[in-house]
């Protein structure tokens, strides 16, 4: 197209676009739209015309464009907008479908199809078993397809023994579709038919049995390429639709059809690596099954497709230890969803040999290989691993890996592993050091952490507190009062904590000052800590905070005034009125054993966010009674969000059983 | 067999409170079918933060004190993404031989090009198109920036660095490694300096228009596979920002697999030889 005829449809496109659907004379415009030379403006006149006042006129201008014939362009762009219609649409098709011409009907098939509407069932069942031209039937089977319903299913199922093989052919897909497959004798014998036999087999994937496996085991052995691709399609399907105690049987049917069958790896490598993600998902369950180290990078990269990771990390989970080697070896060259989770199936295989190779895979660069490796070296059980773990803990991204791993190896080496630790602090580590150095070495390292708490950086001394609470409860206490006067706003918190953790109600002037901090960072943690020691003192300052407009502030009032067993009715009432949906949550479930809480979640089945119906229907589930019933059912009725449904469908069923 | 034994799954309930949460402060959309992939990513964050579950990391994020840095980390987390040299060479293509070339007779006055890398990751599509006007041997002289930006703050501090291994280089030629990248290890190489004089990194929150120093107007913007984080409402602001970020006539590049259909009518469709490029009306304020 020259330049000029470009810019020429640009701007019919813009002016289509910009066509204002309900002004006068826009619905004709849109239909001459239909009949332009190019895809892009038919395209944007059936869009507009979805959106044209008066459907019912527009449906059948619509209707009259398909009678076009040698219009191919807008009979598409037509059928194209009839799709969009809706309801709308479907009378006036389901009317088109007893029209003379059986070109027209076909049409009406195929738009029914794509409205995929349960009204079209009846009458699409009836086009494909009485119509006496056999594209139409074709049509209105695949349109079952979409629009499925009981009848259809049965109609398809017989019609699987019409003579026509097209028609069967259709049927079958569309049971396909539908997830409904025939018995499975029925599939034996379609499979025995050349022509039918890829759609059956994706059928017989629907039937997650070892029988049904079996005959799929007999299609990998096929010579035809198509056939074999069309049994692992097969088997990705019934590994998606088997119960665990069901997959056991099905891979070790696998595996025993594979076995027999040499050249197996080649092709299921080349699955592997189709753009077809069925395909790919069936030749998961076959290399899971073959074990073949060599095609677990191939196995790796399949994580790609983020649907199919859970299958690729299970695939690779069942290779033996020597595909560990076989995904180092590759690991700088996979995509990164593939270094992903070849990288957790790695550490899951690692042992003392594979430290050389986890060491060198530290220089690598990538901030994920690295991590790799470290957990790597963790789960080796090798003092060699020591060494140059201990050189990470120094690296502010790593040293929380590292030190993981390093107390992983101190089970085996808690000298060797406390010594490094050691070290590293002396140097000025990150806190998480200082943390696993006293789990490691003890209460022998009390005095460090205690001259850390002194003299160390702001997080080492606030990481200090709380370390030597977790170990030493009463100077934990002790030095947390010292820390509640530190100058940094962290150490004071973290004080607060140790108060809240080891303290008693005792603590209550001390939580006072702190409720009262200029960093919220300690306030804060003074309202955890509140509930936790049981400061009842501060239970009035509590309640006022309940409708403090921050949710951070208002959601732990809520929760240490339950934990105090001092949340009053008249407090509960304001906290469920609070505007962040987690306060109104914490409150349900402090509530949730008073009347008046029960009372409040019958009220709170109406709230305008799904987790706190959800939340509501939980709560009249477990303390509600029979009286509840009525308002919960109601609110089952009118419930349209899926997770809050399946709560209420429990709570009434449970308040039905009172 | 069930692999990963020992850590905590992720109710319905909890994926739907953490991708609200996420979609909220950025606009990006974890889709129904990456459940797993969210709990995967985030599950190395409930282990550093000692949480039980993925209800308490919720809470956490949405109340701790140290809220913001966290969300800040659950986003690079559930961001990152597959990067690299050389992506999508039939763009390329017609970016090289045809737009470039206009660029050159548009902007000869000036001498001032100013190419955004939207999203771009650890840096390989930002020095990429850097290469290709190294290549070009049209803009030598010139004051030229590619400018890439990315939500990720980690991601930026590997761009900067320019460091890459083997995977970043699997689909760029030989001549190219041998021309713009120098070995500094065994699998490493660096992005010469040259190249990498181009190009600066920066933050951006492209839900959030003031969030990055995208001060100049840009000729040509790259937001390659970036929106498919998002939904329609959200991928229209982005749209809507780079339209006012582009000059007029300035080109916008997106991923093969994405369009502009029922997004936006901003834009004009440009047939190249090569390839089909979207750009920004002549006459567009």
């Amino acid at each position: 197209m020259s330049e000029e005829g470009r810019n020429a449809e640009e701007a019919r496109y813009r002016a289509l676009l910009e066509l204002d659907p309900s002004s006068a004379g826009a619905r004709e415009t849109l239909v001459a739209g239909l009949h332009d030379e190019s895809w892009r403006v038919r395209r944007a006149a059936a869009e507009g015309l979805t959106r044209v006042p008066e459907r019912e006129v527009v449906v059948e201008r619509l209707i009259s464009v398909l009678g076009e014939r040698d219009e191919t362009g807008a009979r598409n762009a037509a059928a194209e907008s009839l799709a969009g219609m809706g309801l709308a649409a479907v009378e006036p098709l389901v009317r088109l479908l007893g029209h003379a011409d059986p070109d027209q009907r076909k049409f009406a098939a195929d738009i029914l199809g794509q409205l995929k509407l349960a009204e079209a069932e009846e009458a699409l069942v009836k086009a494909m078993l009485e119509d006496v031209d056999l594209n139409v039937r074709v049509a209105a089977a695949e349109a079952l397809g979409h629009v499925g319903g009981k009848v259809a299913a049965r109609a398809l199922e017989r019609t699987l023994h019409d003579p026509e093989p097209l028609l069967q052919l259709s049927a079958l897909e569309s049971l396909a579709l539908l997830r409904h497959p025939p018995p499975l004798p029925e599939l034996v014998r379609l499979l025995g038919n050349p022509m039918l036999k890829r759609s059956a087999y994706r059928v017989l994937g629907l039937i997650p049995q070892v029988a049904a496996t079996e005959l799929v085991c007999r299609g990998l052995g096929a010579e035809s390429r198509s056939t074999r691709e069309a049994a692992l399609v097969a088997l990705g399907t019934q590994a998606g639709l088997s119960e665990p105690s069901q997959r056991t049987e099905m891979d070790a049917a696998v595996r025993l059809a594979l076995k027999r069958l040499p050249e197996a790896v080649g092709w299921v490598a080349s699955a592997l690596e189709s753009d077809d993600l069925e395909l790919r998902a069936g030749a998961l369950v076959a290399a899971a099954a073959l074990r073949e180290p060599q095609l677990a990078p191939l196995v790796a990269e399949v994580a790609q497709e983020e649907r199919l990771v859970p299958e690729v990390m299970r695939t690779l989970a069942h290779f033996g230890p020597e595909t560990g080697r076989e995904l180092l070896a590759s690991m700088d060259r996979l995509s990164f969803p593939a270094r992903e989770v070849a990288g957790l199936v790695l550490v899951e295989m690692v042992d003392a040999t594979y430290v050389p190779e986890l060491v060198q895979m530290l220089d690598w660069g990538e901030l994920d290989l690295k991590a790799v490796a470290v957990q790597g070296l963790g789960r080796t059980r090798s003092l060699e691993a020591v060494e140059p773990l201990a050189q990470l803990l120094d690296h502010p991204e790593l040293a929380g890996p590292a030190v993981r791993a390093l107390v992983t190896l101190a089970g085996s080496f808690p000298k060797q592993v406390a010594q490094a630790l050691e070290s590293a602090l002396e140097r000025g580590a990150e806190p998480v050091v200082l943390s696993a150095l006293v789990r490691v070495g003890g209460t022998a390292m009390l005095p460090l952490v205690r001259r850390t708490a002194r003299e160390g950086s702001v997080a080492l001394r606030a990481t200090a507190v709380e370390v030597l609470a977790a170990v030493e409860p009463s100077g934990g206490l002790e030095l947390a009062r010292v820390a509640l006067e530190d100058e940094s706003s962290r150490v004071r918190a973290a004080a607060v904590r140790v108060l809240g953790q080891v303290g008693d109600a005792r603590m209550s002037g001390l939580l006072k000052r702190a409720l009262a901090d200029e960093a919220l960072e300690v306030r804060l943690a003074a309202l955890e800590a509140v509930g936790e020691c049981g400061a009842v003192e501060q239970v009035a300052e509590l309640e006022s905070l309940v409708r403090h407009e921050d949710g951070a502030i208002a959601f732990r009032a809520v929760r240490s005034l339950a934990r105090l067993g001092s949340l009053r009715d008249e407090v509960l009432r304001s906290a469920v009125s609070h505007g962040d949906h987690e306060v109104v949550k914490a409150a349900l479930l402090a509530g949730a054993a008073s009347a008046e809480g029960v009372s409040l979640a019958v009220g709170l089945l109406g709230h305008a966010n799904w987790d706190v119906r959800a939340a509501a229907a939980r709560i009249l589930g477990a303390s509600g009674g029979r009286e509840c019933l009525p308002a919960t059912r109601a609110a089952l009725a009118a419930e349209t969000d899926a997770l809050a449904r399946r709560a209420l469908v429990d709570a009434v069923e449970r308040l039905s059983g009172r | 067999m069930p692999f990963d034994t020992g850590k905590p799954e992720m109710t319905a309930e909890e994926f739907r409170l953490l991708r609200d949460f996420v979609y909220g402060h950025c606009g990006i959309l974890v889709r129904d079918d990456m459940k797993f992939v969210m709990q995967r990513r985030l599950w190395p964050r409930l282990e550093a933060l000692g949480l039980a579950d993925f209800s308490a990391y919720y809470r956490y994020l949405r109340f701790d004190a140290q809220r913001r840095a966290e969300l800040e980390t659950a986003i690079e987390a559930l961001t990152t993404h597959e990067t690299y040299f050389f992506r999508e060479p039939r763009q390329l293509k017609a970016f090289s031989e045809e737009v470039l070339p206009q660029l050159e007779r548009r902007n000869a006055r000036t001498k001032r090009l100013r190419i955004w890398s939207a999203g771009c990751s650890s840096g390989e599509e930002a020095y990429t198109v850097a290469m290709l006007l190294k290549d070009s041997g049209r803009f030598e002289g010139w004051d030229v920036e590619v400018h890439g930006t990315d939500i990720s703050r980690r991601v930026l501090v590997a761009a900067r660095a320019g460091e890459y291994g083997p995977s970043a280089l699997r689909a760029t030629p030989p001549d190219k490694i041998a021309r713009y990248f120098i070995h500094v290890g065994p699998n490493r190489v660096r992005v010469r300096d040259d190249v990498r004089a181009w190009v600066t990194f920066g933050h951006h929150n492209l839900q959030e228009p003031d969030s990055g120093q995208i001060g100049s107007r840009m000729d040509v913007v790259f937001c390659r596979n970036v929106m498919i984080y998002f939904d329609t409402p959200a991928r229209q602001r982005v749209l809507r920002l780079i339209y006012d970020k582009l000059v007029p006539g300035g080109y916008l590049l997106l991923g093969h697999s994405e369009n502009l259909i029922n997004l936006s009518a901003d834009f004009e469709l440009v047939h190249l030889r090569s390839d089909l490029v979207y750009r920004k009306p002549e006459g567009g304020l």
